[in-house]
């Protein structure tokens, strides 16, 4: 029924990527900030930071293929909504402004993001003609705070000593 | 994280509260409430947070039923109690507030 993603590769991927996202910013920021003129080893850390971003892009590209590759893109055409790629856009009523909705589903956590747009897919797929509109409308409004909330939510989890980090 | 109970967070506990053993999905909650479905969502998603709500995808075949499986939502029993008691506590939304909230962000 549902090519099987692990969501917690999903995640994995998506933490290292923004970590290599800010160690590359803070990176250039901290450099810049030392000063333009480079002297000695001062341009040591330009060249860090643009390598990692260079890299960064690389690997976000690649396991962005790959995923894709894995999920397969004939047959799933995301009728379950799980997918976020591109080959999972449905056919049909439920495609309007299909992108927007992914795009705001991958600022979200990975298994949030899946599932928000799961239900979305679900809802604007039975929704009448005359009100999916104003329903894509409000889902890509609320979307983007929605992902700020989730990710606080994941931050707190991570933070929080529990089972995963004991102390 | 106490819950803070805004009109909209009122209609969707009013809505599952008619029949808490019943379970309902996104549209019909749009529906039932008059919220658009992208405002009711973040609501059900706090709700299941805090243990009053909980959810599961429909169990169907999407291609045998030629649509996305649903993801049904229904009150806990703690849920219920507490939706009641916060119910019966909040400030009532005014007719004006509704009739505004079916204008601006409601399915009218």
């Amino acid at each position: 029924m549902m090519p099987a993603i692990d969501p917690r590769y999903d995640a994995r991927k998506k933490r290292a990527r923004v970590a290599m996202f800010i160690g590359a910013g803070a990176t250039v920021v901290s450099s810049a900030l030392s000063g333009t003129r480079f002297s000695g080893w001062q341009w040591a850390p330009w060249v860090l930071g643009i390598s990692l971003i260079i890299v960064f892009y690389a690997i976000s590209m690649n396991s962005r293929e790959g995923l894709r590759m894995r999920r397969g893109t004939s047959g799933t055409t995301g009728l379950g909504g799980r997918g976020r790629g591109a080959g999972d856009r449905p056919d049909g009523v439920a495609a309007y402004r299909w992108h927007g909705l992914v795009m705001v589903s991958r600022m979200m956590p990975g298994a949030a993001g899946r599932r928000w747009l799961a239900e979305a897919q679900s809802v604007l797929w039975e929704i009448a003609d005359s009100r999916r509109a104003p329903a894509v409308r409000s889902y890509l409004l609320s979307g983007p705070r929605l992902a700020a909330v989730m990710w606080a939510h994941e931050a707190l989890r991570w933070v929080r000593p529990g089972p995963r980090h004991p102390r | 994280m106490g819950l803070r109970l805004t009109v909209q967070v009122q209609l969707v506990l009013q809505a599952l509260l008619r029949d808490p053993a019943r379970e309902m999905y996104g549209l019909e909650l749009s529906e039932e409430t008059g919220l658009q479905p992208g405002t009711a969502y973040p609501i059900l998603l706090r709700l299941e947070h805090e243990g009053w709500v909980t959810s599961r995808w429909e169990d169907v075949d999407p291609r045998a039923e030629k649509r996305p499986a649903r993801r049904y939502y229904r009150l806990t029993a703690g849920g219920a109690v507490q939706a009641s008691a916060a119910l019966a506590g909040a400030r009532r939304p005014k007719g004006v507030a509704l009739r505004h909230l079916a204008e601006g962000d409601g399915v009218a």
